[in-house]
């Protein structure tokens, strides 16, 4: 695991811990306080005049601390918030996140059996797809292979795509994309898309600027 | 004196057998009451196939090895417990983890068993699943759960996958 992410997840555990403790802590204290006289218990002698100063001081009292918790429920839902988020930015930052999807069009020349993806000539993805998984993206569904990082500068991407081709021939192709990772996130599709044409599909890596 | 000493000897010693025996079997790690981890492979009539679309089936997973010499016996047993319970919904999947695919493929063309057969010659889902001895066989219930787990096979092992099998698709 990420040493940072570590960190992070540690640091929300513990907030959560304190924040439930000091709730709980207030809560004691709240249970503690006298309680107002009410119902049948309460004689007429025991009922304070109303303008007499504990009448007012006990609901308000109550009034505050049970602020006190909601603002503090409140600062805790806030940070576990930031923290998430903090998390998140963590595993995968903007600045070096790199997304893969494949998508297929058609598909009438190429019954899809296997992805692999190599990114800087090092194997990062190498899926296989069920006849169910082949049938969602050529009903327009679109697959996210691959999430990871990479440092700004140029990289290579290869993708190979094995499967049936025309005529139920073993078919394997391949498709290559160099592309320039800036500051920000990097999206990328894999295409599967029919050349009617020339009866053969085609693969191309489109860049999601 | 000395029988004694031969009798004190003894009762150490089987002391320490037992303890140690008890320790391995006590710290063999097993998946049983775990959600069975998935995977995804190819079957030998080209068929891709992953465990997670067999939700709401039962499904019988066996680890075995053409050098094992019980996979064999194992493998026949589960042909027949495959013909009889697949219409009620028993899922039965074959893993070879034989690192000599072709051997391992000619070992499999010649069981003619009826269930899929397909090869994890990387290991990696023999080490999710803490392979250690083969072969081994697991019974996975509708829910994606292990339930059952075995390691070895002797005769009358079938029976046990039977009455789990059984109370399995009875749920």
């Amino acid at each position: 695991m990420n040493p940072k992410f570590r960190v992070v997840s540690i640091m929300r555990g513990a907030l959560l811990a304190c924040a439930w403790a000091a709730g709980a802590a207030l809560a004691a204290s709240a249970a503690t306080a006298p309680a107002p006289p009410s119902g049948p218990t309460a004689t007429p002698d025991a009922v304070p005049a109303p303008g007499a100063p504990g009448a007012a001081a006990a609901p308000d009292d109550f009034k505050t601390l049970d602020q006190e918790v909601q603002g503090l429920k409140k600062d805790v839902i806030d940070l576990n918030k930031d923290l998430f988020v903090l998390e998140e930015e963590l595993l995968f930052p903007a600045n070096t996140q790199v997304a893969l999807y494949v998508s297929m069009d058609v598909g009438a020349f190429f019954a899809l059996d296997s992805v692999t993806v190599k990114i800087d000539n090092k194997e990062v993805k190498n899926y296989l797809y069920t006849a169910r998984e082949a049938d969602a993206l050529l009903k327009g569904g679109v697959q996210q292979i691959y999430l990871g990082n990479l440092k700004v500068g140029k990289h290579e991407l290869v993708a190979f795509f094995t499967g049936k081709g025309p005529v139920e021939r073993n078919y394997k192709r391949g498709a290559t994309i160099t592309f320039d990772k800036g500051v920000g996130a990097k999206y990328l599709e894999l295409k599967i898309t029919d050349r009617l044409a020339k009866h053969q599909p085609e693969f191309t890596i489109k860049d999601w600027e | 004196m000395r029988n004694l000493w031969l009798a004190g000897s003894l009762i150490i010693a089987a002391a320490v057998t037992g303890s140690l025996a008890a320790l391995s079997f006590a710290a063999a790690p097993t998946l049983v009451g775990k959600d069975a981890p998935d995977f995804v492979l190819k079957a030998r009539d080209g068929r891709n196939l992953r465990l997670s679309e067999f939700r709401g089936q039962v499904v019988l997973v066996n680890f075995w090895a053409r050098w094992a010499g019980d996979s064999r016996q194992e493998m026949s047993a589960l042909d027949r417990i495959n013909t009889t319970y697949n219409r009620a919904g028993l899922v039965v999947l074959g893993i070879s983890v034989d690192e000599d695919l072709i051997r391992a493929e000619e070992f499999a063309a010649a069981m003619k068993v009826s269930y899929p057969l397909m090869f994890d010659t990387g290991a990696r889902i023999g080490r999710d699943y803490l392979l250690e001895k083969m072969p081994m066989t697991i019974l996975v219930d509708r829910g994606g759960v292990v339930r059952y787990s075995n390691v070895g096979f002797k005769r009358g092992d079938e029976r046990a996958y039977l009455d789990h099998i059984r109370e399995l698709l009875r749920e």
